[in-house]
Protein backbone atom coordinates (compact mmCIF):
# COMPACT_ATOMS: atom_id res chain seq x y z
CA UNK A 1 0.00 0.00 0.00
CA UNK A 2 1.26 3.72 -1.22
CA UNK A 3 -0.08 6.76 0.47
CA UNK A 4 0.72 9.09 -2.68
CA UNK A 5 -0.29 6.08 -4.74
CA UNK A 6 -4.16 6.51 -2.79
CA UNK A 7 -3.87 10.44 -2.66
CA UNK A 8 -3.37 10.67 -6.40
CA UNK A 9 -6.24 8.22 -7.31
CA UNK A 10 -8.50 10.14 -4.81
CA UNK A 11 -7.78 13.60 -6.50
CA UNK A 12 -7.88 11.99 -10.17
CA UNK A 13 -11.27 10.19 -8.85
CA UNK A 14 -12.69 13.92 -7.50
CA UNK A 15 -11.89 15.23 -10.55
CA UNK A 16 -13.39 13.26 -12.89
CA UNK A 17 -16.18 12.94 -10.87
CA UNK A 18 -17.05 17.45 -10.41
CA UNK A 19 -16.26 17.27 -14.65
CA UNK A 20 -19.23 15.12 -14.76
CA UNK A 21 -22.25 17.94 -14.84
CA UNK A 22 -24.92 15.36 -15.04
CA UNK A 23 -24.21 14.07 -12.06
CA UNK A 24 -23.68 17.33 -10.22
CA UNK A 25 -26.82 17.91 -11.35
CA UNK A 26 -28.70 15.12 -10.17
CA UNK A 27 -26.88 15.28 -7.22
CA UNK A 28 -28.03 18.97 -6.43
CA UNK A 29 -31.50 18.69 -8.44
CA UNK A 30 -33.29 15.32 -7.31
CA UNK A 31 -33.58 15.90 -3.54
CA UNK A 32 -34.99 19.69 -3.97
CA UNK A 33 -37.82 18.03 -5.85
CA UNK A 34 -38.42 15.07 -3.69
CA UNK A 35 -38.86 17.67 -0.94
CA UNK A 36 -40.79 20.21 -2.63
CA UNK A 37 -43.20 17.58 -4.09
CA UNK A 38 -43.90 16.49 -0.35
CA UNK A 39 -43.64 20.12 0.85
CA UNK A 40 -46.48 20.77 -1.88
CA UNK A 41 -48.92 16.97 -1.50
CA UNK A 42 -48.34 15.61 2.32
CA UNK A 43 -51.15 16.59 4.42
CA UNK A 44 -50.61 18.31 7.67
CA UNK A 45 -52.76 16.40 10.32
CA UNK A 46 -51.08 14.98 13.26
CA UNK A 47 -50.98 10.86 13.54
CA UNK A 48 -49.40 8.97 16.51
CA UNK A 49 -46.58 6.44 15.15
CA UNK A 50 -43.93 3.72 17.55
CA UNK A 51 -40.53 3.63 15.73
CA UNK A 52 -39.75 0.15 16.04
CA UNK A 53 -36.08 0.49 17.49
CA UNK A 54 -37.80 2.44 20.83
CA UNK A 55 -39.60 0.25 23.48
CA UNK A 56 -43.39 -0.10 22.22
CA UNK A 57 -44.84 2.47 24.72
CA UNK A 58 -43.26 5.34 23.25
CA UNK A 59 -45.67 6.83 21.15
CA UNK A 60 -44.78 9.67 18.81
CA UNK A 61 -47.61 12.44 17.49
CA UNK A 62 -45.91 14.42 14.02
CA UNK A 63 -47.64 15.80 11.21
CA UNK A 64 -47.86 13.59 8.27
CA UNK A 65 -45.79 15.92 6.15
CA UNK A 66 -42.79 16.02 8.65
CA UNK A 67 -42.63 12.58 8.64
CA UNK A 68 -42.72 12.11 4.92
CA UNK A 69 -40.24 15.06 4.56
CA UNK A 70 -37.81 13.51 6.90
CA UNK A 71 -38.69 9.88 5.29
CA UNK A 72 -37.73 11.14 1.87
CA UNK A 73 -34.44 12.57 2.96
CA UNK A 74 -33.62 9.60 4.00
CA UNK A 75 -34.64 7.80 0.95
CA UNK A 76 -33.19 10.27 -1.18
CA UNK A 77 -29.90 10.52 0.45
CA UNK A 78 -29.63 6.76 0.03
CA UNK A 79 -30.70 6.34 -3.57
CA UNK A 80 -28.02 9.19 -4.22
CA UNK A 81 -25.01 7.84 -2.66
CA UNK A 82 -25.76 4.11 -3.95
CA UNK A 83 -25.88 5.65 -7.71
CA UNK A 84 -22.68 7.27 -7.38
CA UNK A 85 -21.00 4.23 -5.89
CA UNK A 86 -22.03 2.34 -8.85
CA UNK A 87 -20.95 5.33 -10.67
CA UNK A 88 -17.45 5.35 -9.30
CA UNK A 89 -16.40 1.76 -9.46
CA UNK A 90 -17.86 1.10 -12.95
CA UNK A 91 -16.97 4.04 -14.85
CA UNK A 92 -13.57 3.72 -16.71
CA UNK A 93 -13.00 0.32 -15.46
CA UNK A 94 -10.68 -1.20 -17.88
CA UNK A 95 -8.53 1.99 -17.38
CA UNK A 96 -8.34 1.03 -13.67
CA UNK A 97 -7.24 -2.17 -14.87
CA UNK A 98 -4.27 -0.81 -16.85
CA UNK A 99 -3.47 1.32 -13.81
CA UNK A 100 -3.04 -2.15 -11.76
CA UNK A 101 -1.15 -3.63 -15.16
CA UNK A 102 1.13 -0.79 -14.58
CA UNK A 103 1.73 -1.12 -10.52
CA UNK A 104 -1.62 0.25 -8.63
CA UNK A 105 -2.79 -2.34 -5.66
CA UNK A 106 -6.30 -3.08 -6.27
CA UNK A 107 -7.02 -2.70 -2.63
CA UNK A 108 -5.51 1.14 -3.57
CA UNK A 109 -8.08 2.28 -6.26
CA UNK A 110 -10.50 0.61 -4.05
CA UNK A 111 -9.97 2.92 -1.17
CA UNK A 112 -9.13 6.03 -3.49
CA UNK A 113 -12.38 5.35 -4.42
CA UNK A 114 -14.02 4.64 -1.09
CA UNK A 115 -12.19 8.13 -0.04
CA UNK A 116 -14.38 9.68 -2.76
CA UNK A 117 -17.68 8.55 -1.49
CA UNK A 118 -17.12 9.33 2.03
CA UNK A 119 -16.51 12.91 1.16
CA UNK A 120 -19.52 12.92 -1.23
CA UNK A 121 -21.37 11.33 1.71
CA UNK A 122 -20.74 14.08 3.70
CA UNK A 123 -21.59 16.15 1.15
CA UNK A 124 -24.69 14.87 0.20
CA UNK A 125 -25.83 14.62 3.85
CA UNK A 126 -25.08 18.50 4.74
CA UNK A 127 -27.20 19.21 1.78
CA UNK A 128 -30.09 17.09 2.11
CA UNK A 129 -29.84 17.85 5.75
CA UNK A 130 -29.61 21.69 5.82
CA UNK A 131 -32.22 21.51 2.64
CA UNK A 132 -35.22 19.88 4.94
CA UNK A 133 -34.81 22.04 8.29
CA UNK A 134 -35.47 24.31 5.77
CA UNK A 135 -38.97 23.20 5.12
CA UNK A 136 -39.07 21.75 9.09
CA UNK A 137 -37.60 21.66 12.45
CA UNK A 138 -35.64 18.80 12.87
CA UNK A 139 -35.09 18.33 16.91
CA UNK A 140 -31.32 17.41 16.54
CA UNK A 141 -30.02 18.21 13.42
CA UNK A 142 -26.42 17.16 13.61
CA UNK A 143 -27.59 13.43 15.11
CA UNK A 144 -30.22 13.64 12.33
CA UNK A 145 -27.26 14.35 9.21
CA UNK A 146 -25.23 11.63 10.86
CA UNK A 147 -27.90 9.49 9.93
CA UNK A 148 -28.21 10.80 6.80
CA UNK A 149 -24.34 10.02 6.06
CA UNK A 150 -25.26 6.16 7.50
CA UNK A 151 -27.63 5.62 5.43
CA UNK A 152 -25.07 7.03 2.30
CA UNK A 153 -22.29 4.48 3.98
CA UNK A 154 -24.60 1.54 3.72
CA UNK A 155 -25.96 2.50 0.44
CA UNK A 156 -23.15 3.50 -1.02
CA UNK A 157 -21.02 0.26 -0.27
CA UNK A 158 -24.46 -1.63 -1.37
CA UNK A 159 -23.43 0.53 -4.62
CA UNK A 160 -19.66 -0.60 -4.44
CA UNK A 161 -20.49 -3.86 -4.10
CA UNK A 162 -23.11 -4.36 -6.66
CA UNK A 163 -20.63 -2.31 -9.03
CA UNK A 164 -17.84 -4.86 -8.43
CA UNK A 165 -20.07 -7.53 -9.17
CA UNK A 166 -22.10 -6.60 -12.43
CA UNK A 167 -20.28 -5.33 -15.85
CA UNK A 168 -23.46 -3.60 -17.31
CA UNK A 169 -24.07 -0.01 -16.63
CA UNK A 170 -27.83 -0.65 -16.96
CA UNK A 171 -27.98 -3.98 -14.59
CA UNK A 172 -25.97 -2.17 -11.81
CA UNK A 173 -28.46 0.64 -12.41
CA UNK A 174 -31.49 -2.06 -11.77
CA UNK A 175 -30.44 -3.42 -8.96
CA UNK A 176 -29.79 -0.30 -7.06
CA UNK A 177 -33.68 1.00 -8.33
CA UNK A 178 -34.81 -2.16 -6.97
CA UNK A 179 -33.51 -1.92 -3.41
CA UNK A 180 -34.09 1.43 -3.06
CA UNK A 181 -37.69 1.77 -3.99
CA UNK A 182 -38.51 -1.50 -1.97
CA UNK A 183 -36.51 -0.87 1.38
CA UNK A 184 -35.89 2.69 1.97
CA UNK A 185 -38.23 3.81 -0.60
CA UNK A 186 -41.12 2.21 0.96
CA UNK A 187 -40.92 -0.56 3.94
CA UNK A 188 -38.96 1.55 5.93
CA UNK A 189 -41.44 4.47 6.04
CA UNK A 190 -42.77 4.34 9.75
CA UNK A 191 -46.27 4.77 8.50
CA UNK A 192 -46.27 1.20 6.52
CA UNK A 193 -43.79 -0.43 9.26
CA UNK A 194 -46.10 0.18 11.95
CA UNK A 195 -48.65 -1.75 10.58
CA UNK A 196 -46.49 -4.97 8.47
CA UNK A 197 -47.71 -8.08 9.54
CA UNK A 198 -44.17 -9.20 9.26
CA UNK A 199 -41.93 -6.79 10.40
CA UNK A 200 -38.71 -9.37 11.14
CA UNK A 201 -38.03 -9.13 7.12
CA UNK A 202 -37.65 -5.56 7.64
CA UNK A 203 -35.34 -5.37 10.12
CA UNK A 204 -32.72 -7.21 8.20
CA UNK A 205 -32.94 -4.70 5.05
CA UNK A 206 -30.08 -2.67 4.14
CA UNK A 207 -31.96 1.02 5.80
CA UNK A 208 -33.92 -0.21 8.66
CA UNK A 209 -30.96 0.83 11.33
CA UNK A 210 -29.87 4.08 9.54
CA UNK A 211 -33.63 4.85 8.60
CA UNK A 212 -34.33 4.28 12.77
CA UNK A 213 -31.46 6.22 13.55
CA UNK A 214 -32.25 9.09 11.27
CA UNK A 215 -35.87 9.35 12.56
CA UNK A 216 -34.93 8.75 16.18
CA UNK A 217 -32.75 11.97 15.73
CA UNK A 218 -35.71 13.47 14.01
CA UNK A 219 -38.51 12.79 16.22
CA UNK A 220 -37.23 12.22 19.85
CA UNK A 221 -34.39 12.77 22.53
CA UNK A 222 -33.65 9.08 22.71
CA UNK A 223 -30.08 7.50 21.96
CA UNK A 224 -29.94 5.99 18.70
CA UNK A 225 -26.70 4.80 19.59
CA UNK A 226 -27.61 0.97 18.57
CA UNK A 227 -28.96 1.15 15.28
CA UNK A 228 -25.82 3.85 14.24
CA UNK A 229 -23.47 0.78 15.07
CA UNK A 230 -25.39 -1.83 13.22
CA UNK A 231 -25.48 0.72 10.30
CA UNK A 232 -22.14 0.65 10.30
CA UNK A 233 -21.76 -3.08 10.45
CA UNK A 234 -24.08 -3.58 7.90
CA UNK A 235 -22.16 -1.11 5.69
CA UNK A 236 -19.01 -3.05 6.39
CA UNK A 237 -20.24 -5.87 5.36
CA UNK A 238 -21.35 -4.79 2.29
CA UNK A 239 -17.62 -3.03 2.01
CA UNK A 240 -15.78 -6.10 2.69
CA UNK A 241 -17.93 -8.12 0.00
CA UNK A 242 -16.99 -5.09 -2.51
CA UNK A 243 -13.25 -5.38 -1.73
CA UNK A 244 -13.09 -8.75 -2.21
CA UNK A 245 -14.78 -9.15 -5.11
CA UNK A 246 -13.36 -6.19 -6.80
CA UNK A 247 -9.85 -7.18 -5.67
CA UNK A 248 -10.39 -10.80 -7.45
CA UNK A 249 -11.53 -9.04 -10.45
CA UNK A 250 -8.31 -6.40 -10.65
CA UNK A 251 -5.67 -8.43 -9.65
CA UNK A 252 -3.23 -8.99 -12.62
CA UNK A 253 -2.54 -13.45 -12.55
CA UNK A 254 0.94 -13.59 -12.11
CA UNK B 1 17.54 -13.02 -21.44
CA UNK B 2 14.59 -10.71 -20.41
CA UNK B 3 11.96 -12.65 -21.08
CA UNK B 4 10.84 -16.02 -21.29
CA UNK B 5 8.09 -17.39 -22.22
CA UNK B 6 7.30 -21.71 -21.89
CA UNK B 7 4.48 -23.38 -23.01
CA UNK B 8 1.56 -21.33 -22.96
CA UNK B 9 -1.62 -22.60 -23.34
CA UNK B 10 -5.06 -20.88 -23.19
CA UNK B 11 -8.62 -21.81 -24.69
CA UNK B 12 -12.11 -19.97 -24.48
CA UNK B 13 -14.49 -22.59 -24.08
CA UNK B 14 -13.69 -25.36 -26.51
CA UNK B 15 -11.49 -22.53 -28.47
CA UNK B 16 -7.78 -23.17 -28.12
CA UNK B 17 -6.57 -19.72 -28.37
CA UNK B 18 -2.75 -20.43 -27.62
CA UNK B 19 -1.55 -24.19 -28.10
CA UNK B 20 2.06 -24.35 -26.26
CA UNK B 21 3.95 -21.15 -27.36
CA UNK B 22 7.31 -21.07 -25.85
CA UNK B 23 9.98 -18.36 -26.98
CA UNK B 24 12.74 -15.64 -25.36
CA UNK B 25 14.04 -12.39 -25.68
CA UNK B 26 16.70 -10.92 -25.01
CA UNK B 27 17.96 -7.09 -24.43
CA UNK B 28 18.89 -4.97 -27.20
CA UNK B 29 16.42 -6.66 -29.67
CA UNK B 30 13.37 -5.77 -31.56
CA UNK B 31 10.96 -8.90 -31.83
CA UNK B 32 7.62 -8.95 -33.94
CA UNK B 33 4.66 -11.22 -33.87
CA UNK B 34 2.99 -11.40 -37.16
CA UNK B 35 -0.60 -13.09 -37.78
CA UNK B 36 -3.97 -13.07 -38.95
CA UNK B 37 -6.91 -11.56 -37.03
CA UNK B 38 -7.81 -14.24 -34.43
CA UNK B 39 -4.37 -15.60 -34.45
CA UNK B 40 -3.67 -15.14 -30.61
CA UNK B 41 -1.14 -12.28 -31.12
CA UNK B 42 -3.76 -10.20 -28.22
CA UNK B 43 -4.04 -12.99 -26.29
CA UNK B 44 -0.13 -13.93 -26.07
CA UNK B 45 0.54 -10.17 -24.89
CA UNK B 46 -2.36 -10.12 -22.02
CA UNK B 47 -1.20 -13.04 -20.95
CA UNK B 48 2.97 -12.08 -20.43
CA UNK B 49 1.62 -8.96 -18.85
CA UNK B 50 -0.82 -10.63 -16.65
CA UNK B 51 -3.82 -9.55 -17.89
CA UNK B 52 -4.55 -12.61 -17.94
CA UNK B 53 -4.12 -16.17 -16.64
CA UNK B 54 -2.57 -19.09 -18.78
CA UNK B 55 -4.38 -22.44 -18.35
CA UNK B 56 -0.29 -23.61 -18.82
CA UNK B 57 2.55 -22.76 -18.68
CA UNK B 58 5.49 -20.01 -17.59
CA UNK B 59 6.38 -16.81 -17.88
CA UNK B 60 9.65 -15.48 -16.43
CA UNK B 61 10.17 -11.39 -17.07
CA UNK B 62 13.52 -9.75 -15.56
CA UNK B 63 13.04 -5.89 -14.89
CA UNK B 64 10.26 -3.19 -15.24
CA UNK B 65 7.32 -4.12 -18.44
CA UNK B 66 5.72 -1.21 -20.07
CA UNK B 67 2.52 -2.35 -21.97
CA UNK B 68 0.60 -0.54 -24.95
CA UNK B 69 -2.61 -2.43 -25.46
CA UNK B 70 -4.09 -2.39 -28.50
CA UNK B 71 -7.22 -0.58 -27.22
CA UNK B 72 -6.52 3.34 -26.20
CA UNK B 73 -7.07 2.66 -22.46
CA UNK B 74 -7.27 6.59 -21.08
CA UNK B 75 -9.47 8.49 -18.62
CA UNK B 76 -11.53 10.34 -20.71
CA UNK B 77 -12.40 13.09 -18.34
CA UNK B 78 -8.77 13.66 -17.74
CA UNK B 79 -6.68 15.97 -19.52
CA UNK B 80 -2.97 14.53 -20.98
CA UNK B 81 -1.24 15.99 -18.13
CA UNK B 82 -3.32 14.47 -15.89
CA UNK B 83 -3.30 10.83 -17.52
CA UNK B 84 0.79 10.77 -17.19
CA UNK B 85 0.56 11.79 -13.89
CA UNK B 86 -2.20 9.30 -12.63
CA UNK B 87 0.30 6.93 -14.54
CA UNK B 88 3.30 7.83 -12.84
CA UNK B 89 2.32 7.32 -9.75
CA UNK B 90 1.52 3.88 -10.83
CA UNK B 91 4.92 3.12 -11.61
CA UNK B 92 5.64 5.08 -8.22
CA UNK B 93 7.83 7.76 -10.32
CA UNK B 94 8.87 11.54 -8.65
CA UNK B 95 7.66 14.26 -9.72
CA UNK B 96 10.63 15.60 -11.30
CA UNK B 97 11.05 11.80 -13.51
CA UNK B 98 7.45 12.44 -14.56
CA UNK B 99 8.12 16.26 -16.22
CA UNK B 100 11.21 14.96 -17.95
CA UNK B 101 10.17 11.93 -18.91
CA UNK B 102 6.34 13.37 -19.99
CA UNK B 103 7.93 16.54 -22.22
CA UNK B 104 10.68 14.20 -23.68
CA UNK B 105 7.88 12.39 -24.73
CA UNK B 106 5.04 14.89 -25.93
CA UNK B 107 8.45 15.89 -27.98
CA UNK B 108 8.60 12.86 -29.41
CA UNK B 109 5.08 12.47 -30.58
CA UNK B 110 4.43 15.75 -31.22
CA UNK B 111 1.39 15.77 -28.49
CA UNK B 112 2.96 18.40 -26.36
CA UNK B 113 0.17 21.04 -27.29
CA UNK B 114 -2.72 19.11 -26.26
CA UNK B 115 -1.81 18.56 -22.73
CA UNK B 116 -4.28 20.45 -21.09
CA UNK B 117 -6.96 19.08 -23.52
CA UNK B 118 -9.11 16.42 -21.94
CA UNK B 119 -9.04 12.91 -23.37
CA UNK B 120 -12.30 13.27 -25.02
CA UNK B 121 -11.83 16.04 -27.04
CA UNK B 122 -8.68 14.67 -28.83
CA UNK B 123 -8.64 13.03 -31.68
CA UNK B 124 -7.93 9.19 -31.99
CA UNK B 125 -4.60 9.29 -33.26
CA UNK B 126 -3.42 11.68 -30.82
CA UNK B 127 -4.99 9.60 -27.83
CA UNK B 128 -2.79 6.47 -29.19
CA UNK B 129 0.27 8.70 -28.97
CA UNK B 130 -0.68 9.43 -25.14
CA UNK B 131 -1.79 5.57 -25.14
CA UNK B 132 1.86 4.42 -26.22
CA UNK B 133 4.11 7.30 -24.34
CA UNK B 134 2.04 5.84 -20.92
CA UNK B 135 4.07 2.53 -21.86
CA UNK B 136 7.36 4.44 -22.39
CA UNK B 137 7.06 6.62 -19.30
CA UNK B 138 8.63 4.60 -16.60
CA UNK B 139 11.62 3.55 -19.22
CA UNK B 140 11.06 -0.22 -19.17
CA UNK B 141 13.31 -2.78 -19.76
CA UNK B 142 10.75 -4.87 -21.85
CA UNK B 143 8.19 -3.20 -24.33
CA UNK B 144 4.86 -4.78 -25.13
CA UNK B 145 3.42 -2.85 -28.00
CA UNK B 146 -0.04 -4.07 -29.88
CA UNK B 147 -0.59 -2.76 -32.76
CA UNK B 148 0.84 0.76 -31.01
CA UNK B 149 0.69 3.41 -34.43
CA UNK B 150 -3.12 2.50 -34.98
CA UNK B 151 -4.21 5.96 -36.28
CA UNK B 152 -0.84 7.55 -36.69
CA UNK B 153 -0.49 9.52 -39.38
CA UNK B 154 2.76 8.51 -41.63
CA UNK B 155 5.10 11.58 -40.11
CA UNK B 156 4.48 9.65 -36.53
CA UNK B 157 4.25 6.47 -37.93
CA UNK B 158 8.61 6.88 -38.86
CA UNK B 159 8.46 8.48 -35.43
CA UNK B 160 7.46 5.97 -34.27
CA UNK B 161 9.57 3.52 -35.70
CA UNK B 162 12.80 6.10 -35.20
CA UNK B 163 12.04 5.65 -31.53
CA UNK B 164 11.86 2.31 -31.02
CA UNK B 165 15.60 1.73 -33.08
CA UNK B 166 16.82 4.44 -30.25
CA UNK B 167 15.25 2.43 -26.85
CA UNK B 168 16.98 -1.18 -29.06
CA UNK B 169 20.14 0.39 -29.18
CA UNK B 170 19.85 1.92 -25.42
CA UNK B 171 19.31 -2.08 -23.99
CA UNK B 172 15.49 -2.80 -24.47
CA UNK B 173 13.84 -5.62 -25.36
CA UNK B 174 11.12 -4.58 -27.82
CA UNK B 175 7.88 -6.91 -28.66
CA UNK B 176 5.66 -5.33 -31.47
CA UNK B 177 2.44 -6.98 -32.54
CA UNK B 178 1.70 -6.40 -35.65
CA UNK B 179 -0.52 -7.52 -38.92
CA UNK B 180 1.22 -6.19 -42.02
CA UNK B 181 3.78 -8.72 -43.06
CA UNK B 182 5.42 -6.14 -44.81
CA UNK B 183 6.86 -4.58 -41.24
CA UNK B 184 8.80 -7.83 -40.90
CA UNK B 185 11.64 -6.48 -42.34
CA UNK B 186 11.96 -3.85 -39.11
CA UNK B 187 12.75 -6.44 -36.85
CA UNK B 188 15.17 -8.45 -35.77
CA UNK B 189 13.55 -11.70 -35.21
CA UNK B 190 9.78 -12.18 -36.32
CA UNK B 191 7.66 -14.70 -34.82
CA UNK B 192 4.80 -15.97 -37.01
CA UNK B 193 1.61 -17.16 -34.97
CA UNK B 194 -1.07 -19.34 -36.48
CA UNK B 195 -3.85 -20.24 -35.36
CA UNK B 196 -2.28 -20.80 -31.77
CA UNK B 197 0.66 -21.92 -32.55
CA UNK B 198 4.24 -20.33 -33.02
CA UNK B 199 5.99 -21.02 -37.14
Amino acid sequence: MNANRIITALIMILRMLLRRRIILIALLVIPVVFLTIVELTAPTRFIPFRLASLDTSVLIRESLKKIALIFFAVTSSGFLVSLLALNLIQIENDVNRRLVICGYNPFELLISNLLALLLMILTIAVYIGLLVSAFVSVMHLPMFIFGLMLIGFVYGCYGLAIGSLIKGKLEGVFFIVMLANIDSGWLQNPMYYAEAHNNVVIRYLPAYFPSQSAIIAAFTDFSGTWPRFYSILYGTGFLILALLIFYNKMRIKK
Amino acid sequence: MILKVENISKAFGKNKVLKNVSFEMNSSLLYGIVGENGSGKSTLLKIIVGEWKPDHGNILVEGRVGYCPQKTLLFSQLTVDENLKYFAAAYEMGNAELFSRSESLMNVFNFKKYRKERIANLSGGTQQKLNLAISLLHQPKLLILDEPYNGFDWDTYLRFWDYTNQLRKEGCAILVVTHFLAEKDRFDKVFNLEEGELI
